[in-house]
């Protein structure tokens, strides 16, 4: 399969950290040869040049602005392929902690007086706006996965994501569980695919990849609390990346959308 | 039976002597990192932990290690290897074969029978030459084990907690001492050129003796079941409710696949370079746990449960491949009932499934009675 | 003298694949096309109807395909018929003439068919179950002296996803061979036999005792052909079926294809219903 043209590739952001964009910045570096499969042709955050011609788009941060709602809807528009990149696109990510109080509060305790100024809503993944054809997540994103994944889409495929918890990866690593040492870790629920980099270093698992599609979030609250966890503490772990997801399979549950 | 004696103290000596024409490997003491967590919560120390690892000297090898993370299968049949490379869109592809001359140190016998389990596996039919190729250029140095490493052991129950019959070289511990057992030519080339080695005398016997004697009391038995019972006892228990008990408790995470000595289940996947036309193929540790694990392109999964994944697992162990290579697939080592979150542990589920088979029959026995 | 392909690589490494080329892509429906694949030299497949193979795309991936083709008519070439339904099948898809493609194989246990010289043979393939069981077809209709009636009946979801359509026409002008079509959904243009397979057995009149099936299709159209099959009296043990799994390594080592204690790369993927029935992961 040879490409005739190298696609044209743009990167966008929106409410996060940009934390995921400097990933990509750093993957750049590492893979040279990723600059004579694509070309580039906006990317804010490392290049000044911008042309609105581009067949994927790379979109990162969480959408929680009405405004940000119709920019997400031209990309949608001119792009082919539109990558959620990273947590707050794929999940709403940390901002969506928000969205457990209302947005008239939050928007009052972040602005003050200036609140009703803003159009700021709830943060959601870009999905709930427009249609994605393919998630790379984490926060920030694994360096590897990006570039995994930019060389299926160059293959005209979408790039396959693991189904199993962050536990299997961490095995292969041959790491104590921290669960063993006290330590609450959500890596049984979480979708792999970032070989485990937490737990390797000792930190917990925060679930910043999302839930895998069949979690047994119940057994492993029990686990939690079995370890010494408090009562709610649980919760609030698993808050933090989460908050979308539990949000909406509590919907579902109840029976809305 | 021909017993060498070697004095701990030249374990440096031997490991220093083999580190020249081998790769050594064995149990050494993993280094977890360990992070400063917010003040007030739950956190402990790390215990210590075991893995097989490249020696780097007598001094790194802890012989009297409970058991390891992961088992010796990982250097026959590592997490993720390349099988080959490939180059223009696949008409030119390099075979990878990995020859290099290896030599673990310290193996349970529990592990090796693992093993011999793993050689029948891949040996039998279209051998697997990857595999093999490791295995061939590989020597173990087994060694006894003198305690039980764990509650969760059940060495004694499966057969596994003496040395089996084909073993290259066999380490037990004498106190200031190990007594030599030589199995292969591989194991006593191990032995060329070291000086600190001397031919048993009748005193040595006697001490050997003595220590594997006081072994049989030690080692308590874990299962209500023989060994001999175990397929039968699943042949009849395929449709009980301790599978879908167990499938609500099972967070899916495969850690007891990953652990376990005797699982081999793999995935193969490709990546490719930037030129898309060149890349390499590589097989990776895969799980019958998984969701997905027996689906086709259609989409249908075949074991669509937690409940049914699992109780393949147990059949598995504990049936087919019992069945089909006349050794029992689990050699009782523990190992995923350590690891289980949610601690479902073979002795635990086979002992319920026995039990409940003694219940119903001994109601049948009230009846006909 | 050519060997079976299985036995030029598996001195090096079984999973391997020796490159070949694709000779012909023949478009059959929207989602099937038929692959013609060359082996390299004078190597030839030497497979038996009911075995399959392992496709590579270089880069992509590889997966297990049932042989299409008739050894009867192979010559130094094989046919696939691929539905475009994952990685692998849709990088197939954009592939042509002059590709290479990775095979291993033949692999697994195909159809014993010549163990049934003289009796009356019955296929029954659902959808892309016309894929491997053409290749029996055909061998059967090349040395077709040597069995009884042979009756073909073919089912397909919609006119537009059958398959075969001009060997379908062949073998119906055949006065040898009896051939009944359905679709599970018509469309303005069909005048055949509506409704699911299941509802073409009852009109056929079959001698039992002297009947084996063939029947290959999705494991929902297996449920209710057996009942039919058994109720017309067909023992267990000839009624054939090849069982779909995703087969990763074809030689019994990746675990994946496991149906309980067998394993369909090497048992199957062609079994007899008598030695099935019994096993829940089964059907």
């Amino acid at each position: 399969m040879t490409v005739s043209t190298k696609p044209k590739v743009a990167f966008f952001d929106f409410t996060g950290c940009e934390g995921c964009q400097l990933t990509v910045i750093d993957a750049l570096q590492t893979h040279a040869d990723l600059l004579s499969a694509v070309e580039i042709v906006q990317f804010r955050e490392a290049m000044s040049e911008r042309d609105e011609d581009y067949q994927i788009a790379f979109i990162e941060g969480s959408c929680s602005r009405t405004s940000d709602e119709a920019r997400l809807k031209a990309i949608r528009e001119q792009a082919q392929i539109v990558v959620a990149l990273g947590a707050c696109a794929h999940l709403g990510g940390v901002n969506a902690l928000r969205n457990w109080q209302s947005s008239d509060d939050v928007r009052r305790y972040v602005y003050g007086q200036g609140g009703k100024l803003y159009d700021s809503h709830k943060a959601l993944p870009i999905q709930a706006i427009i249609r994605v054809e393919c998630f790379i997540p984490g926060c920030p994103i694994d360096r590897n996965e990006f570039v995994n994944a930019l060389k299926a889409l160059l293959q005209h495929r979408l790039p396959r994501l693991p189904d199993y918890p962050v536990c299997a990866e961490c095995k292969l690593n041959e790491n104590e569980c921290l669960f063993m040492r006290g330590i609450p870790c959500l890596g049984s629920v979480t979708r792999a695919g970032c070989g485990a980099i937490c737990p390797s270093f000792g930190a917990c698992c925060e679930g910043c990849r999302g839930l895998v599609s069949d979690p047994n979030i119940g057994w492993l609250r029990a686990v939690a609390v079995e370890h010494g966890l408090r009562e709610g503490g649980f919760e609030a772990a698993s808050r933090l990346f989460l908050s979308h997801e539990l949000m909406e399979s509590e919907g579902d549950r109840h029976g809305k959308h | 039976m021909n017993l060498q004696v070697l004095p701990k103290g030249a374990l440096v000596e031997w490991i220093e002597l083999l580190s020249a024409r081998y790769r050594v490997i064995g149990p050494k003491r993993k280094q977890e990192v360990v992070q400063q967590q917010p003040a007030g919560d739950t956190q402990q120390p790390p215990r210590e932990q075991y893995i097989f690892g490249e020696l780097q000297g007598a001094h790194e090898l802890e012989l009297s290690y409970p058991s390891t993370i992961l088992p010796p299968k990982k250097v026959f049949l590592p997490q993720k290897e390349e099988l080959f490379s490939f180059k223009d869109n696949g008409h030119q592809v390099d075979l990878q074969l990995d020859e290099r001359r290896t030599v673990i140190f310290g193996i349970h016998t529990c592990d090796l029978h693992a093993v011999l389990l793993l050689d029948q596996a891949f040996s039998q039919g279209a051998a697997d030459q990857h595999y093999m190729a490791r295995r061939a250029n590989t020597t173990l140095v087994s060694i006894e084990c003198l305690e039980p490493c764990s509650e969760n052991a059940f060495c004694k129950d499966m057969g596994t907690w003496i040395m089996p019959e084909t073993f290259d070289l066999h380490l037990t511990d004498l106190g200031h001492e190990y007594a030599l057992e030589i199995g292969s030519a591989k194991g006593s080339e191990l032995l060329q050129n070291l000086t600190n080695i001397r031919t048993a005398t009748e005193t040595d016997y006697w001490r050997f003796n003595q220590v594997i004697s006081a072994k049989w009391a030690r080692f308590p038995y874990r299962l209500e079941a023989d060994l001999s019972e175990l397929p039968s006892l699943l042949a009849i228990s395929y449709r009980s409710q301790v599978w879908e008990e167990l499938g609500q408790q099972c967070l899916g995470c495969g850690t007891c696949t990953a652990v376990c000595p005797t699982c081999y289940c793999f995935d193969v996947v490709d990546e490719v370079n930037f030129d898309l036309t060149s890349g390499k193929r590589f097989r990776v540790w895969d799980s019958c746990q998984f969701g997905q694990f027996a689906s086709v392109a259609g989409g249908h999964d075949f074991r669509n449960s937690r409940a049914a994944r699992l109780r393949h697992r147990f059949y598995h162990k504990f049936k087919y491949q019992s069945d089909s290579f006349g050794l029992a697939g689990c050699v009782g080592c523990g190992r995923c009932a350590e690891a289980c979150l949610v601690n479902i542990k073979p002795i635990d589920v086979i002992n319920k499934l026995h039990r409940k088979r003694v219940a119903v029959s001994g109601k049948r026995q009230e009846v006909m009675g | 003298m050519s060997l079976p392909l299985i036995e030029t690589f598996s001195t090096t490494s079984a999973y391997l694949p020796l490159v070949a080329r694709i000779a012909d892509v023949r478009p059959l429906t929207q989602l099937e096309k038929l692959f013609t694949i060359e082996l390299p030299g004078d190597l030839s497949l030497k497979h038996a109807p009911g075995q399959f193979v392992e496709l590579s795309v270089f880069g992509v991936g590889e997966a297990p395909f049932s042989i299409s083709s008739s050894p009867s008519r192979s010559n130094g070439t094989f046919e696939l018929c691929v539905r475009q339904a994952g990685q692998v099948t849709d990088a197939l898809h954009a592939l042509g003439p002059g590709d290479a493609v990775g095979v291993r194989g033949p692999f697994g246990r195909g159809f014993p068919v010549r163990r049934f010289r003289g009796k009356d043979l019955l296929f029954l393939p659902g959808g892309l179950g016309l894929a491997p069981l053409r290749s029996l077809i055909n061998q059967v209709l090349d040395e077709r002296s040597n069995y009884g009636r042979v009756i073909i009946l073919y089912g397909a979801r919609h006119p537009s996803e059958l398959l075969f359509q001009d060997e379908l026409t062949l073998w119906s002008a055949r006065e040898d061979v009896e051939v009944q079509v359905t679709v599970d959904r018509s469309d303005g243009n069909w005048q055949g036999h509506v409704g699911v397979i299941t509802t073409l057995i009852p009109e056929v009149q079959l001698y039992a005792p002297n009947t084996v099936a063939f029947t290959v299709g999705p494991p929902v159209m297996y449920r209710f052909v057996l009942v039919e099959l058994l109720g017309k009296g067909i023992r267990e043990g000839n009624i054939w079926l090849s069982l779909e799994r995703r087969m990763k390594c074809g030689i019994g080592k990746c675990g994946h294809c496991q149906i309980n204690h067998l394993y369909t790369c090497l048992d199957g993927p062609c079994f007899p219903y008598a030695q099935i029935k019994r096993l829940e992961e089964a059907l």
